[in-house]
C-alpha cells in the first residue's frame, strides 16, 4: 500500500469513528432532537472548506510571486475539494433548516455568504476548465481565487449588516455540553484530516495531468530538408 | 554588437510545442527573414522576440538587456507589427497614431511624418475602418515606428501590401535591426541578407541567402 | 511616463470611438427601458408598492447593463487585437486598465441618465440626489471589478458565460449597500448614511485591489 493509500484508509476510518461518536456518543439535543446531530459535520465541513479556500488563496499568491507551478496545483486541488465541502455544508444546512426553521432556505447572513462562496469557487473551477492550461490560465485563476477569498468576508459583513436592518433568524449556540463539544472537536479534526488527504490526492492527480501535458507528444517530428535545399548562397 | 541574442527559446501552448529550442544571434543593423509553413512557429517566435509573449523556457537578450526582466524599458526599442493590424476602426488614421503617441510618450508631431513616410498622407483623416486592407497594414507599420525603435519585428507585413511593399519595407527598415516573418521567398531575398527557416517549431538553421526552388 | 496621461488617453480613445459609432449607449439605454417594462409586467406595480419594488428593478437593470458594458470593452479590443498593440507600449498595464474602466463607467453612467428618469416616469418613485449618489458610487466599484473580470474572461473561450458567473457574486456587496441606500432614499426604513459610508468603503477596497491585480491580468 502506498503512503497515499494508507492515508486515505486512515481518513476513512477516522470519519467512521466520527460518525460513531455523532450517533452513539453525543447526547440527543433537548430542543431540536436528532436533527441537531447534523451540526457536527455541517460546521466541520464549513471549516474544512474555508481551509481549502485558504490553500487556493495561498497557492495563487505564491504562484503570482514565484511562478512555481506546484503552488498552482495546490490551488487547483484546494478549489475542487473546497467546493465539495461547501456543497456538503450547504446541503446539510438546508436539511437542518427544513426541520428546525421549517424552510430549506432562509436569507440569513451565513447562508447567503456560503452560497456566494460556493458560486465563486465553482466559477474558479469553470475558469480552469475554460482556459488553455499554462502560465496565463494559472495567473488568471490566481486572481479569481484571491478576489474570491477577499469577497467572502465582505459579503458576510454586508449581509450581516443588512440582516440586522431586517431582523431575521439568528443562530446562537449557547455553551455546548462537554460531550457535544468533544464530539464536535473530534469530528472537526477528522474532517480536516479528510480534507488534507483529499487535497493531497488531488494534487497528485493534477501533477500527473500536468506531466502528461508537458511531455512532448509522441508524434515523431521529422526534420527533412526539402529538395533543392533551404541553405546555400544564391548564385 | 549583437542586438538580439536568443538561447533555446521554447514555447508550449497547453500541450502543443510551438517553438522548440531556437537559438539566434542578430547583429545590430542586420535584417533577417523568418520563413516557414503555417504553424511552423513563426508568429510565436516573433511575439517572443517582441517581448509580447514569454517563452516557456529559454533566454533572450535584446540590446544587452534581459528581455523579460527589463521588458518595460525595452518597449522603447521595439516596434512590433502583428499579423492583425489592431487598429481602432472608429478613429481616423491620424487619431490612431496620435493615441499611440500618447501611450509611447512621444510628441504627436511625429504623426504627419510617419503617415507621409508610408504614403498615407492623403488619407490621414479617413476612418481606419474605411481604409483598404493594405492601407491598414501600412498604418500599423506607421504606428510601430512612431517611437523610432531600433528593432523592428514584422509578422507577415507583405500579406496585404501591394506591389511596392518591398520598397516601403526597405525604407522603414533602413538603419534598423529587423526581423520579418513571411511566406514570400522573393521578398525575403530582396530585403534580408539572412534567412531563418522554421519547421515544426525548430530552426533548420539560418542561411545567408535562399535559393528558391518552388 | 505619466500613468494618468496614459489612462486619460485610453479613456478618451474609447469615448471618442463610442461617440462616433454610438453603439453602446443607445443599446444599453434601450435595454434598461426594456428591463423596466418587464419589471412592470412581472410585479403588478402600483403607487403603493412602487417604492419597495422599484429599487430592485433598478439594480437588476443596472447589473445586467453593466455586464454588457464591461464585457464589451475588452472583447472589442481583443477582436481587433488592438489590446496587444497597447500593451506593447511602455504605458503601464494598470494605467491602460484604469482608462478602460473609466470609459466603461462613463458609458454606464450615461445609461443611468436614461434609467433613473425612466424609473421616475414609469413608477412614480422619487429620484432624489440621494438615489443618484448611491447609484454612481456603486457604479465606480462595479466598474473596477467588472472591467477586471472582463479582461480576465476576454482570453477565455466562453466569455459570455463566465463574465456574469465571476462578476455577479463579487458585486453583491455593492448591491446590498446600494440597494439599501436607494430604498431609504425612496422613503423605506433604513439608514441612508450608513449605506453610503459602506459603498464608499467598498469602492476604496475594490479600486485598490483591482489596480493591484490589473498587472497580472493584462501582462502576458
Amino acid at each position: 500500500m502506498s503512503r497515499l493509500e494508507k492515508a486515505s484508509a486512515g481518513a476513512v476510518a477516522l470519519m467512521a469513528l466520527a460518525g460513531a461518536a455523532i450517533f452513539f456518543y453525543a447526547p440527543t439535543d433537548f430542543l431540536q432532537g436528532a436533527v441537531q446531530r447534523i451540526f457536527y459535520l455541517h460546521v466541520s465541513s464549513a471549516i474544512a472548506a474555508y481551509g481549502c479556500f485558504a490553500v487556493v488563496l495561498l497557492g495563487g499568491a505564491i504562484f503570482l510571486r514565484t511562478e512555481n507551478y506546484a503552488a498552482d496545483r495546490w490551488a487547483r486541488a484546494g478549489a475542487l475539494v473546497g467546493v465539495v465541502f461547501t456543497t456538503v455544508t450547504l446541503v446539510m444546512g438546508m436539511l437542518w433548516a427544513k426541520k428546525v426553521w421549517g424552510a430549506f432556505w432562509v436569507w440569513d447572513a451565513r447562508l447567503t455568504s456560503t452560497l456566494v462562496l460556493w458560486i465563486i469557487y465553482a466559477g474558479y473551477l469553470l475558469v480552469r476548465r475554460l482556459t488553455e492550461p499554462g502560465r496565463q490560465a494559472a495567473r488568471l485563476a490566481a486572481v479569481v481565487g484571491i478576489f474570491g477569498f477577499v469577497d467572502v468576508p465582505v459579503v458576510h459583513f454586508s449581509v450581516t449588516w443588512w440582516v440586522t436592518h431586517h431582523p431575521g433568524p439568528v443562530i446562537i449556540n449557547d455553551a455546548l455540553p462537554p460531550q457535544m463539544l468533544a464530539t464536535f472537536l473530534f469530528t472537526m479534526l477528522c474532517t480536516l484530516v479528510l480534507a488534507a488527504v483529499m487535497i493531497t490526492i488531488r494534487y497528485r492527480i493534477e501533477t500527473l495531468m500536468d506531466l502528461k501535458q508537458l511531455v512532448p507528444s509522441p508524434v515523431q517530428v521529422v526534420i527533412t530538408r526539402e529538395p533543392g535545399g533551404v541553405a546555400g548562397p544564391v548564385q | 554588437m549583437s542586438m538580439v541574442v536568443a538561447n533555446g527559446l521554447t514555447h508550449r501552448f497547453g500541450g502543443e510545442l510551438a517553438l522548440d529550442g531556437v537559438d539566434l544571434v542578430l547583429d545590430t543593423g542586420e535584417h533577417m527573414a523568418v520563413l516557414g509553413d503555417n504553424g511552423a512557429g513563426k508568429t510565436t517566435l516573433l511575439r517572443i522576440l517582441a517581448t509580447a509573449l514569454r517563452p516557456t523556457s529559454g533566454r533572450l537578450q535584446i540590446a544587452g538587456l534581459d528581455a523579460f526582466r527589463e521588458r518595460r524599458r525595452l518597449r522603447h526599442y521595439i516596434g512590433y507589427v502583428a499579423h492583425n493590424p489592431g487598429l481602432y476602426p472608429a478613429l481616423s488614421a491620424a487619431e490612431n497614431l496620435e493615441f499611440f503617441c500618447d501611450l509611447q510618450d512621444v510628441s504627436r508631431s511625429r504623426v504627419p511624418e510617419a503617415l507621409e513616410m508610408l504614403g498615407l498622407g492623403s488619407v490621414a483623416h479617413r476612418r481606419a475602418s474605411l481604409l483598404s486592407r493594405g492601407m491598414q497594414q501600412r498604418l500599423a507599420i506607421a504606428r510601430a515606428i512612431l517611437h523610432e525603435p531600433r528593432l523592428l519585428i514584422f509578422d507577415e507585413p507583405d500579406a496585404s501590401l501591394d506591389a511596392d511593399a518591398a520598397e516601403l519595407l526597405g525604407l522603414v527598415m533602413k538603419d534598423r535591426t529587423a526581423v520579418i516573418a513571411t511566406h514570400d521567398h522573393a521578398l525575403a531575398n530582396r530585403l534580408c541578407p539572412r534567412t531563418l527557416v522554421l519547421r515544426h517549431g525548430r530552426s533548420l538553421g539560418t542561411a545567408t541567402h535562399l535559393r528558391v526552388v518552388r | 511616463m505619466n500613468p494618468f496621461r496614459a489612462a486619460i488617453a485610453v479613456a478618451r480613445k474609447d469615448l471618442v470611438s463610442e461617440w462616433r459609432t454610438r453603439e453602446m449607449v443607445p443599446a444599453l439605454a434601450q435595454f434598461v427601458v426594456l428591463a423596466l417594462l418587464i419589471g412592470n409586467f412581472g410585479f403588478q406595480i402600483d403607487s403603493r408598492n412602487a417604492p419597495s419594488i422599484a429599487p430592485g428593478i433598478l439594480w437588476l437593470a443596472l447589473v445586467f447593463a453593466g455586464l454588457i458594458a464591461f464585457g464589451r470593452t475588452f472583447a472589442a479590443e481583443r477582436e481587433q487585437s488592438s489590446l496587444e498593440a497597447m500593451l506593447m507600449t511602455p504605458a503601464s498595464p494598470v494605467a491602460i486598465f484604469a482608462g478602460k474602466a473609466l470609459a466603461a463607467s462613463v458609458l454606464l453612467i450615461l445609461c443611468e441618465v436614461v434609467l433613473l428618469p425612466a424609473l421616475w416616469l414609469f413608477f412614480g418613485t422619487p429620484v432624489s440626489a440621494g438615489v443618484v449618489l448611491a447609484v454612481i458610487l456603486a457604479t465606480i466599484g462595479m466598474a473596477s471589478l467588472g472591467c477586471l473580470f472582463a479582461a480576465i474572461v476576454a482570453r477565455v473561450r466562453a466569455r459570455e458565460l463566465l463574465l456574469p458567473l465571476l462578476t455577479l457574486p463579487l458585486w453583491i456587496p455593492f448591491i446590498i449597500a446600494g440597494g439599501q441606500a436607494v430604498q431609504s432614499a425612496m422613503g423605506l426604513p433604513g439608514s441612508y448614511d450608513q449605506a453610503i459610508g459602506l459603498l464608499i468603503d467598498f469602492d476604496i477596497l475594490f479600486v485598490v485591489l483591482t489596480s493591484l491585480a490589473a498587472r497580472f491580468v493584462l501582462d502576458e
